[in-house]
């Protein structure tokens, strides 16, 4: 009863006016920064932080929500169109989005990406609701061991990604780690991998990294097809899913908000995990997963969801403990203090009105995003249908901005065209960029929980195993890398026996 | 069997020179880990997840060489089989072009050309197309960050921009 | 279609001309980043954040805070150092780590050469904590437990060579006890690893405050001359019988060879900012004393405190070995 009562006070909060007006900038603004690919809602966020200074607290913070949840609707529409992710999370995106939109079916999954989001958007707003007090517990009993665990599990679960060898796959993920540990140690400040450069000091940005394996790399590859001069080989069928795709589409949607949700509480790279996590598991569901990598649309359904319900769950941590999971929940942490107010275990408590206000305000601003964006699934799809030779020059002209506005550094224009390249050959000769982008994110987290976990236990590698979180997630690891081993095998050995064949 | 898409143990299995490339990059990553020290099982040093990755990505390396020596793999020649090989290096080639302009003459003056060049080098875009698509699109962009966004592309030593 | 083409390169060449009028303006023209090596949650974060909101408006551009965590609250100074240009536009907080690691081992900066120190600013609180469920009820049961089982008390620091880490190290060489450090990345992980027991203890700033007045928390001790007003119940050093004081300072600053016009800007922004009065509660909220010093005393300061750093580091056998 409690709850309702505070709901209805939320909603009081987040109806007013100022505030609805407040929530319309935000999600609006952030629908275009998540559009554009390269500038993310961090540096939208950071330059509007001091206009909503002005105005109160709560509608300083809708505002700021507004702008991170909407750019999340926003990252996929890129990843589907033309095969560049907007952001780590929707990298998963483009395997399957990209095949859809080829096949000329953009719209149905520009809109299964818009419904599965606003879905997962409000159910984990109710679960952050109901639940969020208790489940802050589940952000802190995560240690360095657990995370070490998770992320191993989540190396793994890359072998799912690919159609190709499993030794390629994990060829690249080993590949991604090293290149994710470039730059300086993160105990010791030593210098890695450097090369004596200073530019390097910093590490290798996960834009230019990701912008080069997929935007560039897939121009170099269509360049070279004389047939093909559009994006599109088939002609535009619908604008929106049918009662197929949402069949299809329902379980993976629902799964991976649940997914989502919980990985999204932990800090670090949850929204990430989350949507490779989701599209691993629909692979391994599905009954026909050699449609996967071809335009399944459950492929697009549940990362999209996982990657939004996450952006829900990150609000837990940061609400309960004061504790932000991720860079953009550190800025918004950035926005209450400003305004004098400190999350933490007291706030709700302290401040029933802006906690509620803040969660009734994202009911809405998901709603907003709904209608925002339905409509303009039939303007980008028009995209589509430009040229080729007209449109390519264009993405590259987008993702060299892109690339430039992360970092306001030339180098990462260079490191661009740099994995451009190597990726137009990694793709020639067999390796897939998705493990290598996934373990570069983990990598740097799995290195140094693993060796803060090694300290904690004093070099007794039984500590990932006698724990009992830490132990399932192994656990699990180790079914999945041995489990299909052997199918895979033996599928190969078919391939190449029909090839001979042939 | 043909023998031209599927070889084995032949100079132009892309397999077994991938899988060689493979290895030399984990030979290097081990050689690395080892100079910044591995440090102890207790206090593990910074070169310690560098040794080991290392070691693992021989060992796929490996295991990729020994797939394309027992079981074959394509030659390069089929990779690049049916394909326009050259726009993709000419394409690679304006990129590099850009990389080295862009610091010296900035975005437009080095974003204008390589989209014009982009336009009639590959699938050419008529003129009167091609060259008000790649002013206006730069321009345009660069506009919109500057005053909209606050961010200031690179203007080079000309300060154009 | 050729005349209208030539209008619109006729538009985008007067586009062109307008900014370069614009850049005659004086600095800052554009927002500024300010690094803070520390991931945003701890109290370093939450100060200099209402620290830059306030100099920002005396600057009349935005302070964007990027937070670049690790190697002790180093690496985001040292990339700064490495690759920022030294025109204002970047500058970083300055945490003891980065006088204090070059002298335990090998870095790629040298505090004496790299930097451009604009202003001294204020210094940190320390203090010990345990998780409310966790069995230590005060200091005196961590040495008892300690002594007992050498080695097994893990804490929590915000990395290897910050003050935390080498108070710490001092206390229990006092103490006679042995503890086992483990380094993160700075207060918001600290917190959570000593809520979620992972480390018996924390020694930290206080960022944990919101965490001990909610009661999630216990404060064994604090590491300042005399006990906090907030927290009148926790013990200061010297009450617990180790001779020590232990407060780091910090300051603000920028790559080596910036303009001395645009360093004074910005040390009257940071020093405006110091007397706000919004800054001055936020300060105190997390128990830190204003400790203004200037470019020139900050540079001298720097000197000094490398050569006290130096002895206790040796005394304690933390130095680099060659």
């Amino acid at each position: 009863m409690d709850t309702l009562v505070n709901v209805a006070h939320g909603f009081g909060v987040a109806l007013a006016p100022i505030n609805l007006l407040y929530c319309f900038i935000g999600v609006f603004i952030g629908t275009l920064v998540g559009v554009l690919p390269g500038i993310g809602p961090i540096s939208a966020m950071s330059l509007l932080l001091p206009v909503t200074l002005s105005g109160t607290p709560e509608s300083g913070i809708i505002m700021m929500a507004g702008i991170y949840y909407g750019s999340m609707y926003g990252g996929s529409t890129t990843s589907i169109l033309v095969n560049i992710p907007g952001e780590a999370a929707s990298v998963v995106t483009c395997i399957d989005g990209h095949q859809m939109a080829k096949q000329g079916r953009a719209g149905p999954a520009l809109g299964i990406a818009a419904f599965g989001s606003f879905i997962a958007g409000t159910f984990s707003l109710v679960a952050l609701m109901l639940v969020a007090p208790k489940l802050a517990s589940v952000a802190i009993v995560f240690g360095p061991a657990e995370y070490f665990s998770l992320m191993a599990l989540g190396l793994v679960v890359l072998t799912f990604l690919t159609q190709g060898s499993m030794a390629k796959a994990l060829l690249m993920a080993c590949i991604g780690v090293v290149l994710g540990l470039i730059g300086l140690d993160s105990i010791t400040a030593q210098p890695r991998l450097t090369f004596g450069r200073i530019e390097l000091m910093d590490g290798i940005g996960l834009v230019p990294v990701v912008m080069g394996l997929f935007g560039v790399a897939e121009v170099l590859l269509n360049t070279e097809q004389a047939i093909k001069r559009d994006i599109i080989n088939a002609k535009i069928t619908r604008l929106l899913p049918n009662k197929e795709d949402w069949k299809a589409s329902a379980g993976p949607v629902g799964r991976g908000t649940i997914l989502g949700f919980f990985l999204g509480i932990l800090p670090g790279g949850g929204a990430v995990v989350a949507s490779f996590a989701s599209y691993a598991l629909e692979k391994r569901l599905s009954a026909t997963p050699e449609r996967f990598g071809h335009g399944a649309i459950e492929g697009v359904a549940g990362p999209e969801a996982a990657n939004n319900a996450a952006a829900g769950g990150a609000f837990i941590p940061l609400m309960t403990l004061g504790i932000p999971p991720n860079v953009v929940m550190a800025l918004l942490l950035g926005a209450f203090v400003v305004h004098g107010l400190q999350p933490g275990p007291l706030m709700i408590t302290q401040n029933p009105g802006l906690f509620w206000g803040i969660v009734a305000s994202m009911y809405i601003g998901n709603l907003m995003l709904l209608v925002l964006n339905l409509p303009m699934i039939g303007m980008w799809v028009q995209l589509l249908k430009l040229p080729y030779n007209i449109l390519f020059p264009l993405i590259i002209l987008f993702t060299i901005i892109g690339v430039y506005c992360s970092g306001n550094n030339v180098f990462d224009v260079y490191v661009m065209i740099a994995f451009g390249i190597i990726g137009y050959f990694m793709r020639k000769l067999g390796y897939e960029p998705a493990p290598l982008v996934l373990a570069f994110v983990l990598g740097p987290m799995l290195e140094n929980n693993l060796r803060k976990s090694l300290i904690l236990s004093q070099g007794d590698l039984g500590t990932f195993v006698t724990r009992p979180i830490s132990a399932v997630c192994l656990a699990l690891a180790l079914v999945l890398l041995i489990g299909p081993l052997l199918p895979t095998l033996r599928r190969k050995r078919e391939l190449v026996a029909l090839d001979e064949g042939a | 069997m043909s023998g031209d898409s599927n070889v084995k143990v032949r100079l132009d299995n892309s397999e077994l020179w991938s899988g060689l490339i493979g290895l030399g990059l984990g030979i290097f990553v081990i050689r690395s880990g080892l100079k910044l020290k591995l440090g102890t099982i207790h206090d593990p040093g910074p070169g310690f997840v560098l040794f080991y990755t290392g070691i693992l990505i021989c060992a796929f390396a490996a295991t990729i060489m020994v797939a394309a020596i027992t079981e074959g793999g394509p030659t390069f020649g089929s990779r690049w089989k049916d394909t326009r090989w050259a726009k993709p290096v000419i394409v690679i080639a304006c990129l590099t072009g850009f990389a080295i302009a862009l610091d010296p003459l900035g975005f437009l003056l080095a974003a204008i050309p390589l989209t014009l060049l982009l336009m009639r080098l590959i699938d050419p875009v008529r003129w009167s197309l091609a060259v008000p698509i790649s002013i206006l699109v730069p321009v345009g962009m660069w506009w919109l960050l500057k005053q909209a966004l606050g961010i200031q592309l690179p203007s080079g030593m000309f300060g154009i921009g | 279609m050729f005349q209208r083409s030539s209008l619109m390169i006729a538009i985008a060449a007067l586009a062109m001309f307008v900014p370069v009028c614009a850049g005659a303006q004086e600095y800052p023209i554009k927002p500024i980043t300010l690094i803070i090596p520390w991931p945003a949650g701890g109290s370093t974060d939450l100060t200099m954040r209402a620290i830059a909101e306030s100099a920002s408006k005396v600057l009349g551009q935005p302070i964007a805070i990027d937070n670049k965590a690790g190697g002790s609250g180093t690496v985001g100074p040292a990339t700064m150092a490495a690759s920022a240009k030294p025109d204002g536009y970047t500058i970083a907080q300055l945490p003891m780590g980065v006088f204090r690691l070059p002298l335990m081992q090998e870095v790629p900066w040298d505090p004496s050469k790299d930097f451009t120190y604009i202003i001294h600013l204020s210094g940190y609180t320390f203090g010990v904590t345990t998780s409310a469920e966790g069995p230590f009820k005060t200091w005196q049961d961590v040495v008892d437990y300690a002594k007992a089982n050498p080695g097994k008390v893990t804490y929590a620091t915000p990395g290897v060579g910050t003050s935390p880490h080498v108070g710490m190290e001092q206390i229990a060489m006092l103490a006679g006890i042995k503890l086992t450090a483990v380094p993160f990345k700075g207060g918001a992980e600290t917190n959570a690893a000593v809520l979620g027991q992972h480390t018996m203890l924390q020694a930290d700033a206080t960022g944990w405050r919101p965490l001990v007045d909610a009661g999630k928390l216990r404060l064994l001790m604090v590491w300042t001359a005399s006990r906090s007003p907030n927290f009148p119940d926790a013990p200061t050093l010297k009450e617990l019988g180790y001779p020590v004081v232990y407060d780091s300072p910090f300051g603000i600053a920028g790559p080596k060879g910036m303009d001395p016009k645009i360093v004074a800007k910005l040390h009257d922004a940071f020093k405006k900012a110091l007397d706000d009065p919004a800054v001055v509660a936020t300060l105190s909220k997390y128990d830190m004393v204003p400790n203004y010093k200037n470019s020139e005393d900050y540079k001298k300061f720097v000197v000094e405190v490398t050569e006290s750093e130096r002895k206790v580091i040796d005394a304690l056998g933390l130095g680099k070995k060659n």
